[in-house]
């Protein structure tokens, strides 16, 4: 991999992030209501004097290229809610997001993967039981999935059930996001692995007669790689966005929630950090997906260098 | 039977279900009992207890406590099982709502929604997909910029300022429609990377590397010999299309953009669960969570079996 | 009753024990008296969006608690009485035109980080407060008719109130202005900087207060710690100092299912902004007493109602004339079983009423006012006299040109008002009339209303002050949240002239006696037009650890919070 692939990833990235926070930026703003109108029949003398101190007096052109012009200096402006630096306010929550989205990742991999290469490779009842085990997990929402978990872990006392803190706060909240994950990893394997179990260069290579396991792991697993890590680079793009369910069942503080009350509220400047925040996270986890996968497959190294 | 005949059954079972729900239902999915709420499903008896054979019927449920949600069964009371009495053979919701009738309901709205919306987010995600996989290069890079732009803007708000351009009161075709589009439209980004990750393998393969030299189109490679390689992977997205879709209309409804009261939805329906914490209490309500996960594993089911074949 | 306002509370100056429907904790006397230190766990469901009670999101209920456990006022009006009780002030002498008031400031008080406090402390904070260029959420309730208070300092220690216009609930006014450090402050407002001073970056520790504690530690999205402030001024009954405990933490869950599996973990006292959850109130009702007790308050004071667009404008862009009939109305209101709502929405545990005055609510509630038992056939005999009747034999009503007697309700996406909409709904369609339920998010929601887009909502406001003087926005025509037809130039109506007139009084009049009979006037008018249709008011229920002690509970919010030096825990 060339170094100009690199900085022209880099550059694409840089761009994304912009666009991204940019639009979000402006849905905030054509989006009925705004932040000063904060209830029915509030003070008018209040909603006012805020509309003025917020500049949403004025027109969306002039607001933006306010924006823009600081945003180039890395400053994304105050919170309209919080009253203080965006960055500052996304960094902490950004911080939390990434503790969850990493150690999610690595139990959904673990779980994910091998799940889905044993079922492609084995057949019989113990492939079937994989399988039922994640369209069972694939088919409950997150939503009473992370509900499951909590209350279990708090009928049995195993684990706080909310709130951040030491590593057995990190159980609930990252099993709840890493269990629906697993299954779709778990199926996006299997299905490539059957695929790659069927193609030629594995079958040349079962029949020279290398051990079962080898080519499984070494040739069949290697080549089976291209969707699976085509989807991985957004899963983690995802993953590191938060997700809104789990951060409010098991009180995790993450990017998620915190988007979320931005755009309930219309606090234009937050939802356009927290989408910056996202749109980064996704373009490096696509990246490193890419990088992956050509580390990892000899051939699209090959084609792409 | 083979395991794809019993899946094509039992997914046709469903279609039919769904096909004639409003037929089956035992109640109009939006009659309320309000002496009812969460009712217990009922047992069909057709027997008395003096072994007397009635046509099915259920004894009436008396409502003991209503805050512990507590009833009792009054043996003197027969009801018929259809007919615009408290019978609930799945229980009931919040409203005395008959779950039964709801779920069937449901199904017509959130499954043709769902279905509908994933089948047009995979054909784009073929679409795209296919082309940046087969070019590569520039035009590959620049899909795929373009795809990840659509993954992470925040469709929420996309839809909040779709309903703020809209009229008050959306009507259930409206919103139908709105969600397909609006579903298929921000669908397509996952799986058209998994495409293009295939695509990239399989156009160096020696059968596409022939077709081509073979003086075959472009777009002859693509559809022909390309695309049915990731025809397993984009079913697979379909199975987790499906059930995400079905819960997003749920998240929609946030900003006003689910089915409005009184019809019902699957997604609505589990939301109403109150985050979850009525299910411990009313286990029934988990129907459409059921009904979500039978269908989705019918679908693997039937298409697994006929991917091997 | 509007959200914006601090919990003010209540009547004039006469103690009115039964007022606020509150509950002491007085029926088990501990056999200890109270135990002092130990650390009392409380969820918030909120985040705080800045620690600073003036600006604008100050008046969020984090914010609001905070400032409620770290600032003192210079008097308070007791949650659970209704009375006003000497706090910062010591004693208060009233001219014989009971519209000036001289307070004299205790002595040897010192915030927090042991800086005097002194009357120019008070001064201070009142100019802060009204300053149109801070546009202080707090402004408009320490208002009387639309004028600020005169506040003067002869002294360090006494500080003069001149109110502008007669104003019946009196000092309970002050009940809303938590005094600021000047020390600190002022700097600050100098520079124009006020809005951002004290926002939730600022080091925890570093702001000083008069309240009974201390902030000390934030950790954003999880957690603030309260630690005893060693300078707080009020003693107990046998002078030892305040506050009992030691530290008050507020973990910050936001979902209300992981606070009530909290409460049933017992890792958390108490849930300081939550009632009970009709569901959550059998579930823990079926435990109570294993660790933990429940207290019941009784109905909530801040029903929510469903209101008509009466905007002039509103009849000409609907063409749905019959909308702005007060028959039509009344024909909804009779229209509905509320035992229907209460025993679906609420599991039984709610209250049916008639009027935006909840029977909760014991000094003003009247029982004289208008009540619309639920009688399809009297809404059906009312909608006929309309013209609207069955005309093509649908079961559904027409209007003389045919049209579907049809309206749109705008409510709450999730949230219990849309699941009261949804009864509303079947319930008219009984009787022929046809609801679309259009469930938004707040903001659109809001803008939808501002736009006078819609036809009737459903939607409630917090309740601030049960004193009906201290809601005048409502009740008034020129008000901003006289919500079905806002700040009218002049009374629309003979009878929205009429409850104008009737509150002017109200305000004025110098006994509670005098001021109950106007307001059930009020009241009565209201009834017989109702612009707005109240159904069904909740019965409030707190849950709290059974090892708290002193609690003294009250509708208003923050339920238990408000009198936290009191509290303790038991051993």
């Amino acid at each position: 991999m060339s170094p100009r692939f690199f900085v022209r990833r880099l550059a694409a990235a840089a761009i994304l992030v912009f666009v991204v926070s940019s639009a979000a930026l402006l849905l905030a703003d054509i989006a009925p209501g705004d932040f000063a109108s904060a209830t029915v029949g509030g003070d008018p003398a209040v909603v006012k004097a805020e509309r003025e101190r917020l500049r949403l007096d004025r027109p969306i052109g002039e607001r933006y290229r306010h924006w823009l012009a600081r945003s180039l200096t890395l400053d994304l402006g105050n919170s309209f809610e919080y009253h203080r630096p965006v960055t500052g306010l996304v960094r902490e929550r950004a911080g939390n997001t990434a503790v969850l989205a990493l150690t999610s990742l690595v139990i959904a991999t673990l779980l994910g993967i091998p799940a889905g290469v044993l079922a492609a490779s084995s057949g019989g009842v113990r492939a079937r039981t994989l399988r039922s085990i994640s369209l069972l997990l694939l088919a409950l929402p997150p939503l009473i999935s992370a509900f499951l978990l909590v209350t279990v872990a708090a009928r049995t006392g195993w684990f706080p059930v909310a709130g951040a803190g030491g590593i057995r706060h990190l159980i609930v909240p990252a099993f709840s996001l890493a269990l629906p994950l697993a299954a779709v990893l778990e199926r996006l394997q299997e299905d490539a692995m059957e695929d790659a179990l069927r193609s030629p260069h594995v079958l040349a290579a079962a029949a020279r007669g290398i051990p079962r396991r080898r080519v499984i792991w070494q040739h069949a697993w290697r080549a089976s790689l291209g969707p699976v890590l085509g989807v991985y680079g957004v899963v983690i793009g995802s993953l590191f966005s938060g997700s809104f369910v789990v951060e409010v069942i098991a009180s995790w503080p993450g990017l998620a929630s915190l988007m979320r009350d931005a755009l309930m509220t219309r606090d234009a400047p937050l939802v356009a950090g927290c989408a910056a925040a996202g749109a980064a996270f996704l373009a490096a986890g696509v990246l490193i997906a890419d990088v992956a996968h050509a580390a990892l497959d000899p051939r699209v190294g090959a084609h792409r260098a | 039977m083979s395991a794809a005949a019993r899946s094509a059954f039992a997914l046709l079972l469903l279609a039919v279900c769904v096909g004639v729900a409003p037929l089956l239902a035992p109640h109009d999915p939006a009659r309320q009992f309000p002496q009812y709420p969460y009712a217990p499903p009922m047992r069909v008896h057709l027997f008395d207890r003096g072994w007397t054979p009635h046509a099915p019927f259920a004894y009436a449920l008396r409502l003991i406590d209503p805050l512990e949600r507590r009833y009792a069964e009054d043996r003197t009371r027969r009801l018929p099982i259809r007919g615009d009495q408290p019978v609930f053979l799945l229980g009931s919701d919040g409203f005395g709502r008959d779950v039964l009738s709801r779920t069937l309901a449901g199904a017509r709205l959130s499954l043709g929604v769902a279905f509908v919306a994933t089948a047009l987010a995979l054909l784009l995600a073929a679409f795209v997909g296919g082309i940046a996989g087969y070019a590569g290069g520039r035009v590959d890079a620049l899909l795929m910029r373009v795809a990840e732009f659509v993954l992470v803007l925040p469709s929420i708000y996309v839809a909040l300022v779709l309903r703020g351009s809209m009229p008050l009161v959306l009507s259930t075709g409206q919103v139908f429609a709105t969600l397909t589009i609006v579903f298929g439209g921000i669908g397509w980004p996952a799986a058209a990377r998994g495409v293009r990750g295939i695509l990239n393998i399989e156009r160096q393969r020696e059968y596409a590397e022939a077709a081509y030299a073979m003086g075959a189109s472009p777009t002859r490679v693509i559809v022909r010999h390309l695309l049915p390689s990731t025809f397993g992977f984009l079913l697979v997205q379909a199975t987790v299309l499906v059930p995400a879709f079905v819960m997003a209309e749920a998240a929609l409804s946030l900003v006003g953009f689910g089915f409005a009261p009184p019809a019902a939805s699957w997604g609505t329906m589990v939301e109403d669960l109150g985050a979850g914490s009525m299910a411990a209490e009313a286990p029934w309500l988990l129907a459409p969570v059921v009904g979500m996960a039978l269908t989705i594993f019918y679908l693997q089911m039937f298409v697994g079996s006929k991917q091997r074949t | 009753m509007l959200g914006r306002f601090r919990l003010c509370a209540v009547a004039a100056a006469v103690a009115l024990a039964a007022c606020g429907g509150g509950h002491q904790e007085s029926a088990k006397p501990p056999a200890s008296g109270p135990v002092r230190g130990g650390s009392l766990v409380a969820s918030l469901r909120s985040e705080p969006a800045t620690f600073n009670r003036f600006v604008n999101g100050g008046n969020s209920s984090a914010t609001d608690l905070i400032s409620e456990l770290t600032q003192a006022t210079l008097v308070r009006v007791n949650r659970v009485t209704g009375a006003i009780e000497p706090a910062l002030a010591e004693r208060w002498a009233a001219s014989p035109d009971g519209r000036t008031f001289t307070l004299t400031l205790r002595s040897g008080v010192t915030f927090s980080d042991g800086v005097s406090f002194t009357s120019d402390d008070v001064v201070f904070s009142c100019a802060v407060a009204y300053d149109p260029k801070v546009a202080s959420v707090l402004a408009s309730a320490l208002k009387v008719q639309g004028k600020p208070l005169q506040v003067t300092a002869p002294d360090a220690h006494t500080v003069v109130v001149a109110m502008p216009a007669a104003f019946a609930p009196g000092l309970a006014l002050l009940d809303n202005l938590p005094i600021l450090p000047k020390h600190q402050l002022e700097a600050a407002y100098k520079s124009g900087a006020f809005q951002d001073a004290w926002n939730v970056a600022t080091p925890p520790g570093s702001m000083a207060g008069l309240g009974p504690f201390v902030l000390t530690q934030y950790q954003p999205g999880q957690r603030l710690v309260f630690s005893r402030n060693p300078h707080y001024w009020r003693k107990d009954a046998s002078g030892a100092p305040l506050p009992y405990l030691d530290t008050i933490a507020l973990d910050i869950v936001a979902s209300q299912d992981a606070e009530i599996l909290r409460m049933q973990a017992g890792s958390i006292d108490l849930m300081a902004q939550a009632d009970l959850r009709p569901q959550d109130y059998a579930s823990l009702k079926r435990i109570a007493g294993q660790g933990f007790t429940i207290v019941e308050l009784g109905p909530a004071v801040d029903p929510n109602m469903l209101w008509f667009n009466l905007a002039p404008a509103a009849a000409a862009k609907s063409g749905k004339a019959f909308l702005q009939r007060a028959e039509f109305r009344q024909a909804v209101s009779y229209a509905v079983d509320r035992d229907a709502i209460v025993s679906s929405v609420y599991l039984g545990d709610a209250t049916p009423i008639y009027g935006p005055v909840s029977p909760g609510n014991k000094t003003w509630y009247s029982d004289r006012a208008p009540r619309y038992p639920y009688d399809p056939a009297k809404a059906k005999a009312l909608l006929t006299g309309l013209g609207l009747v069955d005309r093509n034999g649908d079961g559904l009503l027409e209007d003389a040109s045919g049209a579907r007697v049809r309206f749109t309700i705008l409510t709450q996406a999730n949230h219990i008002r849309g699941r009261v909409a949804t009864v509303l709904q079947e319930q008219l369609k009984q009787v022929g009339i046809t609801v679309d339920v259009a469930a938004l998010d707040p903001r659109s929601m809001f803008q939808r209303f501002a736009a006078g887009d819609y036809d009737a909502m459903y939607y409630g406001f917090q309740a601030s002050s049960l004193d009906p003087a201290n809601n005048l926005d409502f009740w008034l025509s020129s008000g901003s949240a006289h919500v079905w037809n806002p700040e009218q130039p002049r009374p629309a109506t003979p009878w929205e002239r009429r409850i104008d007139e009737l509150m002017q009084q109200q305000i004025a009049a110098s006994t509670v006696a005098e001021r109950q009979q106007l307001f059930a006037d009020v009241q009565q008018i209201f009834g017989e037009n109702l612009p707005a249709i109240d159904f069904v008011t909740p019965n409030i229920a707190v849950a709290m650890s059974s090892r708290v002690g002193g609690a003294q509970a009250a509708l208003l919010d923050p339920k238990v919070l408000w009198a936290s030096d009191q509290l303790y825990l038991r051993e």
